[in-house]
């Protein structure tokens, strides 16, 4: 009987190899990391994006040299102290191989100006990297006779008399897709670009968001089993802890809203992941109540 | 044993070297060629991001291979195809006839429990030894092995020595 049985292993064995593989299966491996390279490009335009100082000399720079821009600026309606967001659209690209769909973001009506300069200027520089740099590498793509696509645009969270919430998206589409998105809250009365950190009194907030958080994966999961988080100790690099100045806004319900991007937290399939934190576990941590409640 | 951090351009030779043994462990939990990708991209992408953090794997090999069989087991679990058998012998959970011909063969591996046929996947498809295969799936080696025969059995398979 023995060598019986070697044969029904070799049999399933051999089954088991002749399986249908992608022509491209090594392509869209390389792509994988080229994508990752190019992320880390992005990452950094938008430090650089961040700090004020740079983003108002490139604001001065932009108005005068972008004739496009300067023109969509001076288009704006006069809108008076209601604040309001219109967008400004790059030129859409669409074959049958690539396609770019870039929008930003243009906020107006905030009476701190300086803010709002800043901020619309910054929007419009990282849209314009992230298109120019697709339309660079369109040509490489079309060569190879591959698909990519690259739409980034923005939604508006939350627009009550106090806040308005902005979150931007970038998809890239190559094999497959990846999202990022980025968020900013501002109090339109004072004027004031809200982060994360500035909200609590300190940074014990980390912890406690956290622990939550965890707990509620570990429930989810529990309760549905299409749910999968990267939480448990068993996972491979398991969530432990939010950054300080992780993906927020603020919803009109004033809660606190914690997202966190593709593949950050769950895998690909759960996309953008969004916790609403309840306000009684950060209540007595928040500098005031104006704006969680 | 190496104290080496992992580097990006290792981890891209690995992925391409091992790009179809990959691609079967994955294409076999799901028997569906984009949903293989998935899961083979989504590896790739945590493994990257721990060789960003700066990762020290022991063994390349079991370390990318407990990674594509968590994503994998992920992806049952959002099909919802996976269901948890009880694993003691006692369970009346198959009872196949004797199994006669190749097709009933495939059919036989088919249904058996996915904790079960990946350690025969592994051990007998893919030429891991047992040591390896506790490592993968954090098992230790007394369970791969008991679960291994109980593999074989199903299979209506005996060997030797496993």
């Amino acid at each position: 009987m023995q060598s019986r049985d070697q044969e029904k292993l070799e049999a399933l064995k051999s089954n088991y190899h002749e399986i249908p593989y992608p022509v491209d299966l090594k392509s869209r491996i390389e792509a994988i990391y080229q994508k990752q390279k190019q992320k880390k490009a992005h990452v950094n335009l938008i430090r650089i994006g961040l700090s004020t100082a740079a983003v108002l000399t490139l604001f001065t720079i932009g108005v005068n040299t972008n004739q496009s821009f300067a023109a969509a600026m001076t288009k704006l309606p006069i809108i008076g102290p209601i604040v309001s967001v219109i967008s400004f659209k790059f030129d859409e690209i669409d074959t049958d191989l690539v396609h770019a769909n870039v929008e930003a973001p243009v906020i107006t009506g905030l009476e701190n100006k300086t803010l709002e300069a800043a901020l619309n200027q910054k929007y419009y520089e990282e849209s314009k990297a992230l298109y120019e740099a697709f339309v660079s590498e369109m040509g490489e793509i079309e060569n190879l006779g591959g698909h990519a696509g690259i739409d980034s645009g923005f939604e508006i969270k939350t627009d009550n008399d106090l806040l308005i919430s902005i979150a931007r998206y970038v998809v890239n589409t190559a094999a497959s897709s990846s999202t990022t998105m980025t968020y900013e809250t501002v109090d339109k009365e004072f004027g004031l670009l809200l982060t994360l950190p500035s909200l609590f009194v300190d940074d014990t907030y980390i912890d406690i968001i956290s622990a939550y958080l965890i707990d509620v994966m570990k429930e989810t999961m529990k309760n549905d089993s299409s749910k999968v988080y990267w939480v448990l100790k068993e996972d491979f690099a398991p969530f432990e802890s939010i950054k300080p100045n992780q993906n927020f806004y603020i919803s009109d319900q004033n809660k606190l809203m914690i997202s966190f991007d593709k593949y950050e937290v769950a895998p690909g399939y759960m996309g953008i992941v969004e916790f609403e934190i309840p306000t009684d576990i950060i209540k007595t941590l928040l500098v005031s109540d104006r704006y969680i409640k | 044993m190496s104290q080496k951090k992992l580097t990006e351009s290792e981890l891209l030779r690995y992925t391409i070297d091992f790009r179809e043994a990959h691609f079967r462990l994955a294409y076999s939990y799901t028997k569906n060629v984009e949903d293989a990708w998935d899961i083979v991209q989504e590896s790739i992408l945590k493994a990257l991001s721990a060789v960003k953090r700066g990762m020290v794997p022991e063994h390349l090999n079991s370390w990318f291979y407990r990674i594509l069989v968590n994503a994998s087991l992920d992806h049952l679990k959002k099909h919802k195809r996976y269901v948890a058998f009880e694993l003691d012998d006692t369970s009346p959970l198959l009872e196949f006839q004797d199994v006669h011909s190749d097709l009933d063969l495939h059919h036989a591996l088919d249904r058996i429990p996915t904790e079960i046929r990946m350690i025969v996947t592994l051990r007998y498809f893919e030429d891991f030894k047992i040591s390896e295969i506790a490592d993968i799936l954090s098992l230790n080696e007394n369970t791969v092995k008991t679960r291994l025969y109980r593999g074989l059995n199903l299979l209506r398979i005996e060997l030797e020595e496993i």
